[in-house]
C-alpha cells in the first residue's frame, strides 16, 4: 500500500476518533452543561489503561506500569472506558457535587494538571514520560495484518466502533434523559425545583461523557501502539472543545464535522506536510494559532457551529394538534384525593 | 387539614436570619397572596416552603406530610411545586420538552395531563414545537405555570407571576391562578401589586422586615393603612 493511503487511513482514523471523543465531551459540555476542562485528562486515563491491560506482565518488557494482563481487544478497551468513569466518580465526588460552572471548571483544570504530572513524574504507574509502547495491535496476529494493513483495517474498525457508539448516543439525547439533561443545561436550580435531582444527573452526563473519552483514547494507543505524556498536554482539551463549538454543540452530526473540520483538517493533515524550509515545527504552532482563530471566528459569527442544535419536535405534535379542537367543554382535573371535580372550564377567549 | 402549613418558620441565607417566626397557611382550594414591601423576605420564605433554603426552626407540612427536612427536589413529588419569580423556563427546550420536564415528578399518564393542560393555556398550545425562550414574557410564566401543574399539584407556590407584564396578561394569569385553586389546589401567590393581591386572593399575609404581623381575609386587608404598615410604621392586630 502506498504511503498516500496510508496517511489518509490515519486521518480516516482521527476522524472517527475524535468523533467519539466530540460524543463525550458534548454530552457534559452541549446537553448538560458542565465545563469539563480536564476531559483530556479522561482521555489519556482511558489509553493507559487499556494499553496497560493488553500488554503483558510489565517484567521483562523494559517498561514499568500496573496491571499488565495481557487481555485481548475489546475488553482492554471496555476497562479503559470504565477506568476514565472510575475516575468520573471520584472527580463527581468532589469538584461536582459543590461547584457550578465556573468554579467547577477551575477545578477540573487542576485536576487535569495534577493527573498530568502524577502521570508523567510517577513513573511505576504508566511509565512516566517514556509512556507505554509495543501495546500488541488487535486482530493483527489472527488476521495476519502488517503494519501497513493494520492501519486501514483499524481506521475502519474506530469506524465501527464510532457508528455505533452514535447510535447509542443518539438513544441517549433522544430520551427522557436527554431531555433531563438539556433542562438542567438550560437552569440547574429550576429543574431541582422540578424533582430532579440535578447531581444524580450530572453524574449520569459525566459517567457517559467519560465512558466515551476513554475508549477514545482507548483507540488511540491501539491504533498507535504507543501513548505518552507528550499526547495529551492539557492543552489538548481545548481541541476538542474547538471541534464540538465548530461543528454544533448538542448536534451529533455536527461533531461528525466539527472532527473532519478541526481535527482532520487542521491537526492532522498539516503534520502531514512538508515542513517550511529552516523551521522544523513550525507548522504545528500555526496549527494552533490558526484553531484558535477558527474558533474566535465561529464564536463571533457563527456560536451556534456550522450544524446547529435542533429543536426537538415531537413526532405525534401534529396529529395530537388537530385532534385537540377548541370546543368549550368542561376539562376534568382530578385533585390529590383523588376524587374529581369539573372545574377548568375551556378558555374561548385569547389566553 | 390544610394543604400548605408552614409554622414558626426562621430561614436566611448564611448566619443572618431574614425571616422570623413566620406562621402561615394556605387552604386547598383557595389563594393566599403575600405582600410587601422590596426585601421584604417573600422569595425567602417562598424558597424556604419549597426546599431550596433550611429552615432553622420551624415546621412545615404539605397535607400532614412533614417535608422540613425534605431534599428540595424530592419535595414535588409530594404535590408542592414552585415557580420561581425570574428566568423560569428552559429557553432552549420547546414548550412541550418543558411541559415533559414538569411532569418527571408526576404519576400517571403525563401525556393525557399535558393536553388537558395545553387546552386551557391555548397560547401555549399554539406554540407547543417553539423554543420557549422565543415565548413571550408573559407567555415564559405561563408556561412555568402550566409546566408546575404537571404534577397534579396540591400546593403550588407562585413568586411574582405577573411581575413585568401588560395588564392585559396580567388579566391572563390570574385567570389561570383563580382557575388552579378552583381545581382544590392550594395556591401561595407573591404579589407586588397590592390591588391585584387584595382583588384575587382570599386571604393577605403582608411581610415587613421579615414577619408577617399583619394578615387576614383579603377584604379586612383591605380596610387597613397599607402604606403606614408596609413602611412599618403601624402594627395592626393580628386576625
Ligand atoms: N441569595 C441571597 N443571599 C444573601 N442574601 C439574600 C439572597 N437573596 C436575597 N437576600 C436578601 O434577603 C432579603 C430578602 O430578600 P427577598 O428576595 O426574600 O425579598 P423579597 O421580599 O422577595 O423582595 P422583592 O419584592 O424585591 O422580590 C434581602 O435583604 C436580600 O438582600
Ligand atoms: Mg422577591
Amino acid at each position: 500500500m502506498s504511503a498516500m493511503w496510508y496517511y489518509v487511513f490515519t486521518l480516516v482514523f482521527f476522524l472517527f476518533d475524535y468523533f467519539i471523543l466530540a460524543m463525550g465531551l458534548n454530552i457534559q459540555y452541549g446537553e448538560t452543561g458542565i465545563l469539563n476542562f480536564a476531559y483530556i485528562g479522561f482521555v489519556a486515563v482511558g489509553a493507559y489503561v487499556t494499553g496497560a491491560t493488553s500488554l503483558p506482565n510489565a517484567a521483562g518488557t523494559g517498561q514499568q506500569y500496573i496491571l499488565g494482563w495481557g487481555l485481548p481487544f475489546p475488553l482492554n478497551l471496555l476497562l479503559g472506558g470504565l477506568a476514565a468513569c472510575l475516575l468520573a466518580v471520584f472527580v463527581a465526588l468532589i469538584a461536582l457535587r459543590r461547584l457550578r460552572t465556573d468554579y467547577l471548571a477551575v477545578v477540573l483544570i487542576s485536576v487535569s494538571l495534577v493527573l498530568y504530572d502524577v502521570i508523567n513524574n510517577y513513573v511505576p504507574l504508566f511509565n512516566g514520560a517514556d509512556g507505554l509502547y509495543n501495546v500488541p495491535e488487535p486482530f493483527a496476529s489472527v488476521l495476519k495484518l502488517t503494519t501497513n494493513s493494520f492501519v486501514p483495517f483499524f481506521a475502519a474498525l474506530t469506524g465501527v466502533v464510532a457508528l455505533l457508539m452514535w447510535w447509542v448516543m443518539s438513544r441517549i439525547t433522544k430520551s427522557p434523559l436527554g431531555r433531563t439533561l438539556r433542562a438542567i443545561r438550560d437552569d440547574d436550580g429550576v429543574a431541582a425545583t422540578l424533582g430532579k435531582g440535578v447531581f444524580r444527573y450530572q453524574l449520569t452526563s459525566m459517567l457517559i461523557g467519560s465512558f466515551y473519552a476513554g475508549v477514545g483514547g482507548g483507540l488511540i494507543i491501539q491504533f498507535g501502539g504507543s501513548f505518552n505524556p507528550t499526547a495529551w498536554l492539557p492543552a489538548e482539551t481545548f481541541v476538542v472543545f474547538a471541534v464540538i463549538l465548530v461543528g454544533g454543540v448538542g448536534n451529533n452530526v455536527g461533531l461528525l464535522v466539527g472532527a473532519l473540520l478541526v481535527e482532520t483538517l487542521l491537526i492532522h493533515l498539516p503534520a502531514f506536510l512538508p515542513d517550511i524550509p529552516g523551521h522544523p515545527g513550525l507548522i504545528e504552532y500555526i496549527d494552533t494559532i490558526v484553531v484558535g482563530v477558527l474558533l474566535m471566528v465561529m464564536l463571533w459569527f457563527r456560536p451556534q457551529g456550522v450544524v446547529p442544535e435542533r429543536v426537538r419536535r415531537s413526532p405525534f405534535s401534529l396529529a395530537t394538534r388537530s385532534s385537540k379542537t377548541l370546543d368549550d367543554r368542561a376539562i376534568i382535573v382530578p385533585t390529590n384525593d383523588g376524587e374529581s371535580t369539573p372545574v377548568i372550564q375551556q378558555e374561548t377567549a385569547n389566553g | 387539614m390544610p394543604a400548605l402549613l408552614a409554622e414558626n418558620v426562621t430561614a436566611g441565607y448564611g448566619r443572618t436570619p431574614i425571616i422570623n417566626d413566620i406562621s402561615l397557611t394556605v387552604e386547598k382550594g383557595t389563594v393566599t397572596t403575600i405582600i410587601g414591601p422590596n426585601g421584604a423576605g417573600k422569595s425567602t420564605f417562598a424558597k424556604t416552603v419549597v426546599g431550596i433554603l433550611r429552615p432553622t426552626t420551624g415546621r412545615i407540612m404539605v397535607g400532614d406530610l412533614d417535608i422540613t427536612r425534605m431534599p428540595g427536589h424530592q419535595i414535588p413529588r409530594h404535590g408542592l411545586v414552585y415557580v420561581p419569580q425570574n428566568d423560569n423556563v428552559f429557553k432552549n427546550l420547546t414548550v412541550r420538552e418543558n411541559l415533559e420536564v414538569g411532569g418527571f415528578a408526576a404519576q400517571g399518564n403525563t401525556d393525557a395531563r399535558m393536553e388537558e393542560i395545553l387546552s386551557v393555556f391555548t397560547d401555549l398550545n399554539k406554540a407547543r414545537e417553539k423554543r420557549a425562550g422565543y415565548l413571550s414574557g408573559g407567555q415564559q410564566n405561563l408556561l412555568a405555570i402550566a409546566r408546575a401543574l404537571m404534577v397534579d399539584p396540591s400546593v403550588i407556590v407562585l413568586d411574582e407571576p405577573t411581575a413585568g407584564l401588560s395588564p392585559a396578561y396580567t388579566d391572563v394569569v390570574w385567570n389561570q391562578v383563580e382557575r388552579i385553586a378552583a381545581t382544590g389546589t392550594g395556591v401561595l401567590v407573591v404579589e407586588q401589586n397590592v390591588e391585584r393581591a387584595l382583588k384575587h386572593a382570599h386571604f393577605v399575609h403582608i411581610f415587613v422586615a421579615g414577619s408577617n404581623h399583619v394578615h387576614g381575609l383579603a377584604s379586612e386587608i383591605a380596610s387597613l393603612d397599607l402604606a403606614a404598615i408596609f413602611l412599618g410604621r403601624a402594627e395592626a392586630n393580628r386576625s
